[in-house]
């Protein structure tokens, strides 16, 4: 690709909002938002999945919806709507969960309704949704989803193959290192485990965005 | 027109708007959701007595075919005898029978016990000595995840099994959660009728032996036939209790 294409591309307006919500300003290892469910949810690969995608879904539609209504909605209850809308969102991804991957519904349990209280959603709508058209607003929150997601599923990598020595289910470490003695670190597979990796992203991103500037 | 009306109809507006899509969302989803609890169910039950694997997945099918070959589902009375079809005393109680080769292998007793924040339910099989636990699972609960929400993992529930309801001289003792673990927590001669509790979920362990003693009791009748003939006598047309719903 010739470096004009590339630099129009980098200048878009569309650019910089995928790149700050998956990179610099990343809404888990940047801006430390959604820790709860990324504590919660990243035991096993399939579950960190599925979670990012219920909350990609819910973050870009409620971010359409509620810039395709910027226009209309009463200035004083403005944070109701953002929060009805981000309701109905959540509890329709909930219930597709239920119909159609009910055993990963029972293992996220609580956290995919807590997606209503996930920080990420909600600031997405303030900040972004109110006062920018619906192209932005939705491609805003599919980048800040695929943000919260990718961090997910890299703790989720971590811990799961750290922790039960398997990937997506499948056992990778083979039998005979346990024979030879390996055991598999119990603490990635408990809450701490998860703040000590989460922890190692921040400080890694940081770090790589230290040397950029 | 004036503000505050505005904001009272665009309010209703988007009232009426959400709860038309979850209504849809929830009506006609509901067939999936049911067959899936369905599955669920039956899983759990072939999970009590050890014929599914926690760590492999099932389809539903499978699950189906496996629950059809050795799972009976007959109606007890009060005394512990299997119903026939022709009788209908008021106080019946489902009871699950795990079949081999045309033997009663294992028993399994529908649990339905109190917890912290809403009701346990889940399954609690025995082998036909009628006192030996063979398996525990828990399908559906409301307690804290990480805390209670434990009692649904597979650590937890594999305690349970070759735990004792009766002690050494055949009286009935049900089974215990114990506060810790049962080697500090419990008297040498208890032990066989403890599991290790859960740290930070003393209230569901708490609530859940409860429950687990009343259950016990009430299926007590049935224990002792196993207890006496190794077996429960299945009449001719034995009454069968509706599938789980």
């Amino acid at each position: 690709m010739s470096t004009a294409v590339v630099k129009r591309i980098t200048r878009s307006e569309t650019y910089r909002t995928v790149a700050d919500a998956l990179w610099q300003k990343n809404p888990i290892s940047k801006q430390v938002l959604g820790i709860c469910s990324a504590l919660a949810v990243t035991v096993q690969m399939n579950t960190a999945i599925v979670m990012a995608l219920a909350l990609t879904f819910v973050v870009a539609f409620s971010n359409l919806i509620i810039s395709l209504m910027r226009n209309v909605i009463p200035r004083n209850i403005r944070i109701i709507v953002e929060v009805a809308v981000i309701a109905t969102l959540v509890i329709i991804a909930d219930e597709v969960l239920k119909a159609f991957l009910y055993d990963i519904s029972k293992q996220l349990s609580v956290f995919v309704g807590l997606i209503i209280t996930n920080c990420i959603v909600m600031g997405r709508a303030e900040t972004c949704a109110m006062s920018n058209p619906p192209y932005v607003a939705f491609v805003d929150g599919l980048a800040n989803g695929i943000g919260y997601g990718s961090v997910l599923v890299g703790v989720a990598f971590f811990r799961e193959l750290l922790g039960s020595g398997s990937l997506l289910g499948f056992q990778l470490v083979p039998d005979v290192f346990y024979e030879w003695g390996y055991m598999d670190m119990g603490l990635m597979l408990l809450a701490p485990g998860a703040f000590i990796v989460i922890g190692l992203f921040v400080w890694l991103e940081h770090a790589l965005l230290k040397n950029q500037a | 027109m004036s503000d505050g009306v505005k904001t009272i109809l665009f309010a209703t507006a988007l009232c009426v708007v959400c709860s038309l899509l979850l209504t849809m969302a929830a009506t006609g989803l509901k067939a999936y959701q049911r067959e899936n609890a369905l599955v669920d169910r039956q899983k759990n039950i072939l999970k009590s007595v050890g014929a599914v694997s926690p760590t492999q997945s099932y389809t539903g099918e499978e699950i189906k075919a496996l629950y059809r070959e050795h799972i009976k589902c007959v109606t007890v009375g009060q005394g512990g005898e299997v119903l026939s079809a022709d009788a209908a005393p008021a106080e019946t109680m489902p009871l699950y029978l795990y079949e081999e080769d045309g033997a009663t292998q294992f028993y399994i007793i529908p649990v339905n016990s109190r917890g912290l924040w809403g009701r346990i339910y889940g399954y609690l099989a025995l082998e036909t000595d009628g006192s030996t636990i063979a398996g525990f699972t828990v399908y559906q609960h409301s307690e804290t995840p990480g805390l209670g929400g434990e009692i649904e993992n597979r650590w937890f529930q594999r305690n349970f099994v070759g735990k004792q309801i009766v002690d050494e001289d055949g009286n009935f003792v049900s089974i215990g959660i114990a506060k810790g673990a049962v080697k500090d927590a419990v008297r040498q001669d208890l032990q066989p009728h403890y599991v290790d509790g859960i740290s930070g979920a003393t209230m569901t362990g708490k609530y859940l032996t409860e429950g687990l003693e009343d259950i016990l009791k009430t299926y007590e009748p049935v224990s002792v036939h196993f207890r006496n003939r190794g077996m429960l006598k299945l009449p001719e047309n034995a009454l069968v209790c509706q599938p789980p719903s």
